[in-house]
């Protein structure tokens, strides 16, 4: 069991819980049909807002990591409102751009750094750590105290990955999921059924730009540090390839992108072939995947028949 | 100072220009982006780099080996990203996808094959200072310059002179009925793909002349910067992809001239963001229409 919980592998299941979160993020706007680079940039601005409540005003992350899901919600209102009559290739570029101007603007902004970044944040496992401490609690035998943070700070994660996991299936059967689908099959047929789009494809955004947020003050806390060099056109690519790869028609799909992408490259950091470090050609791997999957299983690797009974009404 | 400023600007917005219309002739003929033009871009100035450095060529044959280069490797873009997925039907994120897919392996393949490091581009002209005036322009600024406008003309020529060329706007304005009159459209959409690489090598070859510094990493500014242009211009449209080249080059110029150097690459995506809001169609954008038909 001891063994099992090592602090590596704890981190290595944290990390792809966040992944998983960054993914589902794009699946949310993609389930509308509109694919966004622009979340890089959502997540950005949460793990930014996070770093400087809890540094600069010493929030607590009670509050730090509902404000890193709220402000990039605000900012993506209007954003949305303005981009989203924009479709296909042309909408890909305007987030591409926001992701790149949110990234310029902090590095150019002293406040929060510049391009170092901000440092020290308050970090959960630390937090836990020293709860756990406070209040006593010893580790059950063949713990230490830093494994059992870590496994808390995971669970935590985790819950909330069940929490955005349930909030989507929740909302896929009901009339807010059927939009979506209706629009993604045919924007005009859906416009034509009554169908407020560019509500409901707002909607989408937003939700999508919330738990980008989200998943970037978690990031924030559970990194000690952010910097903008973090959320550039990489970062967004990356989140795109969890959805592309892992499979874009259900919420399963962007969890097993998470997964099969960053846990085994995580896992596999110092696996090597021929005298080869896998974790070198990381990227390379990714780019083959993606190319791979969109020529022959254009639908990720994980789809599920739709359902056709048992829908809500 | 403002002129001189100004004359910057121009030089650097010819390279933009270069980048973007292997951007804007991809899109005019496929209507699809291609996300690994930043990579098609550094692989022609990696050629250029290694025909000077390791086999002591000068700077016009490197130029010409540089666009080959890239173009050999559009041929390998056109078989392995986009014309798998072309016989597949589906929309134009398919392709968006698959080329950032190739993008990565390409750059990464390079990050590797020279260790992250920048490498030295030295070519012998690189000294030289020209004045005009009060102007006053490098020789390797001149030559970037000179060559930029020179391919842009030949493109231009090509395209509007040459069967290649009417083959081509054929296709673009419809492939069916291309195919129809017996244009041979998989061979014109191969041939568009390696002009524009070429073009895009060319640019690189350029950069790393003007920077005297080539890198694997160096594709993905210009390749966002080219982006930011053709949306500027109108996506398939070649004047306005010189045009936004030249805009977003003075403008990035002006910026860096009054203070706001760190802001230089914010310059062309607020700018391009504006457009994309205000006037989706470009600069020079045909119609709402043709987006939408986009």
């Amino acid at each position: 069991m001891a063994v099992l919980l090592n602090n590596y592998y704890l981190q290595v299941a944290t990390f792809v819980s966040v992944n998983a979160l960054l993914g589902l993020s794009v699946y949310l706007v993609l389930s509308t049909g509109q694919l966004t680079l622009g979340n890089a940039g959502f997540m950005a601005l949460g793990a930014y807002t996070a770093a400087l409540l809890a540094t600069k005003a010493g929030a607590p992350v009670w509050l730090t990591l509902p404000a890193a899901a709220l402000v990039p919600a605000i900012v993506a209102i209007p954003l949305g409102y303005a981009s989203l009559r924009l479709r296909g290739v042309y909408l890909a570029i305007a987030t591409l751009g926001f992701t790149e101007s949110v990234r310029v603007l902090l590095q150019n902004w002293e406040f929060a750094g510049g391009a170092l970044g901000i440092k020290n944040i308050p970090s959960l496992g630390r937090m836990v750590q020293n709860g756990l401490k406070a209040a006593q609690i010893a580790p059950p035998a063949g713990l230490t105290h830093a494994q059992l943070a870590n496994l808390v700070v995971l669970l935590f994660v985790l819950l909330v990955l069940g929490l955005a996991l349930a909030f989507i299936y929740r909302q896929a059967g009901g009339r807010v999921g059927r939009a979506y689908a209706a629009i993604r099959i045919d924007e005009i047929a859906a416009e034509a059924m009554g169908i407020n789009i560019t509500y409901y494809k707002v909607l989408a955004f937003v939700q999508g730009a919330m738990l980008a947020g989200l998943a970037g003050g978690l990031v924030a806390h559970i990194n000690f540090s952010v910097s903008p060099s973090e959320f550039a056109f990489g970062r967004a690519v990356e989140m795109l390839t969890l959805v592309v790869v892992g499979g874009s028609t259900t919420p399963l799909g962007p969890v097993l992108g998470a997964v099969l992408l960053i846990g085994l490259s995580e896992g596999l950091r110092d696996f090597s072939l021929f005298g080869a470090r896998l974790s070198d050609y990381r990227l390379i791997l990714y780019g083959l995947l993606l190319m791979l999957v969109v020529a022959l299983r254009p639908q990720g690797l994980l789809t599920f028949a739709p359902r056709r009974k048992g829908a809500r009404a | 100072m403002f002129l001189q400023q100004i004359l910057n600007g121009i030089t650097q917005g010819g390279t933009y220009a270069l980048v973007a219309l292997g951007y804007t002739l991809i899109f005019g003929v496929l209507e699809i982006i291609n996300m690994a033009h930043g990579d098609l871009f550094m692989m022609g100035a990696m050629v250029g780099w290694a025909l000077v450095t390791l086999l002591g060529w000068s700077l016009v044959p490197a130029l010409i080996g540089g666009m080959v280069g890239a173009a050999l490797l559009g041929v390998v873009l056109e078989f392995t990203a986009l014309r798998p997925l072309r016989r597949k039907g589906g929309t134009n994120l398919s392709p968006l996808i698959s080329t950032i897919g190739l993008g990565m392996v390409i750059q990464n393949l390079m990050v590797r094959a020279t260790n992250g490091q920048p490498l030295s581009f030295r070519v012998p002209l690189s000294e030289g200072v020209i004045r005009l005036g009060p102007l006053q322009m490098t020789t390797a600024q001149l030559v970037v310059l000179g060559v930029s406008i020179l391919l842009m003309a030949l493109l231009q020529w090509t395209l509007s002179r040459t069967r290649l060329g009417r083959a081509v706007r054929a296709v673009s304005e419809n492939p069916e009925t291309a195919a129809l009159l017996g244009v041979n459209v998989s061979g014109v959409i191969l041939a568009t793909v390696m002009l524009a690489a070429a073009l895009g090598g060319a640019a690189g070859v350029l950069v790393g002349l003007s920077f005297v510094s080539v890198s694997a990493t160096m594709g993905l500014p210009y390749g966002l910067k080219g982006l930011a242009v053709i949306i500027l211009g109108g996506l398939g449209n070649v004047k306005g992809a010189v045009a936004g080249g030249l805009i977003i080059g003075v403008l990035e110029a002006l910026t860096v001239a009054y203070g706001g150097a760190g802001y230089k690459d914010a310059v062309a995506f607020g700018f391009l963001f504006l457009m994309l809001l205000l006037r989706p169609q470009g600069l020079f954008g045909i119609s709402a229409a043709a987006v939408r038909r986009s």
